[in-house]
């Protein structure tokens, strides 16, 4: 990818869902281009399409019509594996509900990606110890998401997300669940690794909090950008 | 995130659930391998007891004597016959048969009379061991006789009381003598218990006017020789009699002897199927209260192999566990079962379709015993586990994450 790719790229992408005799239209005809290091949020009422373009983005789901490009791949020529192995190596999630696996450890949840990616156990230890410092779980590296509050999964899980050095992190209503002043620490963190490791972040959400943070702010209505502000300052 | 410990810990998870699981597994490998020991131990016991105390393994008759049983029809040169099998290598004894009336003080039933040799009866059948009151017959008392459990009952006689004997001689005369009786059976077999008579063949012979020929000729092969290939060499020899293996004189007890694999097959199956139900089930559960888990890690990029790979690793450890558990606890059964036996007490020594039933069960158990059922075990966990791990490891990410 050159430096002047887009890391994410939608053209005229609709999205229909079929609920029995009822077609919903989620996306009507989306184009939108997100650079390299943005920290972006989309934001919108519920049933704007948000959270389906982030899907489509994410190689979780598939477009009706129209293209979705990551790093200038097409998604829609992949087939089960490729997408599979796409989100493994270049794509990261955050999760509202946080999302990790009940029987591992932090550790275990952080080094996950990694593990999938066949990582060396030291490679892993020496990543995943690192970044748990960086979202401030040193020490409870053996606890389990049961023995963690809901702001120290949130940790847990940019951790995952960001282990594997992806071109993008995915972060559906990350603030959501958790409080004001764990909401703004969340943020902190995924604005330091931005800006520190470049990494380009993409929410979903409708939390103020996030949108004030975001760099720019592309507004959803029925399917389609209404809006799309980029702030001063924001390279 | 190593996936064997993410299976033993999903395992753990939800142990009640997980324990009445491999409970299951493990009871139903437990009796599937106690009851495939034990019907073959008791149809192996069946069958020496049909072919050791009366029947043999092949027996031989005048062509006329099974359709028409006549005293005239007789296998006229018997020491021809038994020194043709003494050659083959095959023990053989010749009986005498015939019928008539019993009666002792105001008792009196037909009776069944059987002529032994005993220098060769003793070498090829085990009725002579089988008294439970008095004694065997021998030949230093001729007049000695052995009577069957139940007909000694009809006519109310025990070891030392007199019998009176009736029949009709070769000759055509009334054939009359009258006998103590040496020894009282214990159960042999429905026939035997409620009519036979055994005396010394030179008995017989005396009271039936027989100077010579046989009735019956009964063959005892030895262990290493198959049935299906001694009785078409013995037809072969003895062309003008009629032999016919034990299966052939008892076809109903042989079918349903030969039946016995398909009755544990249907015995495995009903369990198994049962077990299997209940394996689903469980599965089931633990793979949809966990699809978003699933989801989340297709998500994160983990294909749908390694997700079907965990849970059949998951079921694989619940069967393992089960497996250890169901041997330890048929070990010592095995053990027990092929030592002492199960003592069945009053059943014991009923008639099962004409066949005196042991009061102890015996169980064999070989190696074949065991894989069986545990082969079966798991090919039905493979079977229960496949659907719910093909669905959760094919299930599209989005729609696994948002199941309710």
């Amino acid at each position: 990818m050159s430096n002047n790719e887009p890391v994410i790229e939608l053209k005229g992408v609709t999205k229909l869902y079929k609920q029995g005799k009822l077609e919903v239209m989620a996306l009507r005809g989306l184009d939108l281009v997100i650079q390299p290091g943005e920290f972006t949020a989309i934001c919108g009422p519920s049933g704007s399409g948000k959270s389906t373009a982030l899907n489509l983005i994410g190689a979780l789901d598939d477009a009706t019509s129209g293209t979705v490009k990551l790093e200038g791949q097409d998604l829609g020529k992949l087939n089960r594996r490729g997408r599979s192995n796409l989100r493994r190596d270049r794509i990261g999630f955050v999760f509202q509900a946080y999302n990790l696996m009940p029987v591992l450890t932090a550790y275990e949840n952080a080094e996950s990606v990694l593990a999938l990616q066949g990582a060396s156990a030291k490679e892993r230890k020496e990543t995943v110890m690192a970044l748990l410092a960086e979202v401030g779980l040193e020490g409870m590296e053996h606890r389990r998401p049961d023995e963690l509050s809901g702001g120290q999964q949130q940790r847990v899980a940019i951790a995952r997300a960001i282990a594997s050095r992806p071109a993008v992190v995915l972060a559906d209503e990350p603030t959501a669940n958790v409080d004001s002043e764990t909401a703004e620490k969340l943020l902190d963190i995924m604005e330091e690794l931005n800006r520190e490791h470049g990494i380009t972040f993409v929410f979903s959400t409708h939390d103020p909090r996030v949108m004030k943070r975001a760099r720019r702010v592309v507004q959803l209505v029925d399917g389609r950008v209404a809006a799309d502000d980029v702030k001063e300052g924001s390279a | 995130m190593n996936i064997f410990k993410m299976a033993w810990r999903n395992v753990l998870r939800n142990r009640r659930r997980s324990l009445v699981t491999i409970g299951a597994m493990a009871f139903a490998l437990f009796v599937e391998v106690m009851y495939s020991g034990l019907v073959p131990g008791y149809t192996q016991a069946m069958v020496e007891d049909i072919t050791n105390l009366e029947i043999g393994d092949v027996q031989i008759h005048d062509t006329e004597y099974r359709d028409a049983p006549s005293i005239y029809a007789v296998i006229e040169d018997p020491d021809a016959a038994l020194k043709t099998l003494d050659e083959m290598g095959y023990p053989a004894a010749p009986r005498l048969l015939s019928g008539g009336l019993a009666a002792s003080g105001e008792f009196s039933a037909g009776a069944a009379f059987r002529g032994v040799d005993l220098e060769r009866d003793g070498k090829v059948t085990l009725v002579g061991t089988k008294i439970a009151d008095g004694a065997w017959l021998d030949a230093s008392d001729p007049k000695g006789v052995v009577v069957g459990k139940f007909l000694a009952r009809t006519l109310q006689v025990k070891p030392g009381s007199e019998l009176l004997v009736l029949g009709q001689g070769t000759d055509g005369s009334m054939a009359h003598e009258l006998y103590s009786v040496r020894g009282v059976l214990g159960s042999v077999a429905e026939a035997t218990d409620r009519a036979t008579i055994y005396m010394v063949d030179t008995s017989f012979r005396d009271l039936m006017v027989m100077p010579t020929g046989a009735h019956q000729i009964i063959i005892k092969l030895p262990g290493n020789v198959l049935l299906e290939d001694a009785a078409p060499a013995i037809a072969a020899a003895m062309p003008d009699l009629e032999v016919k293996t034990w299966k052939q004189l008892m076809p109903i007890i042989a079918q349903m002897l030969d039946s016995v694999s398909g009755i544990i097959f249907i015995l495995y199956f009903i369990i198994y199927i049962a077990v299997g139900i209940l394996i689903l089930n469980a599965m089931l559960m633990a793979v949809f209260e966990r699809i978003k888990e699933f989801g989340v890690l297709k998500a994160i990029g983990a294909g749908p192999t390694r997700v079907f790979g965990l849970i059949a690793i998951e079921a694989s450890i619940q069967t393992l566990i089960a497996i250890v558990v169901g041997m330890s606890a048929a070990a010592p059964g095995m053990w027990w079962m092929a030592n002492k036996g199960v003592d069945f007490g009053a059943m014991g020594g009923m008639n099962m379709m004409g066949v005196s039933m042991r009061k102890i069960w015996y169980g064999i158990y070989e190696p074949a015993t065991v894989a069986g059922p545990l082969i079966m075990l798991v090919v039905i966990v493979a079977m229960a586990v496949l659907y719910p791990a093909v669905k959760a490891a094919w299930i599209s990410p989005v729609q696994a994450m948002r199941h309710r």
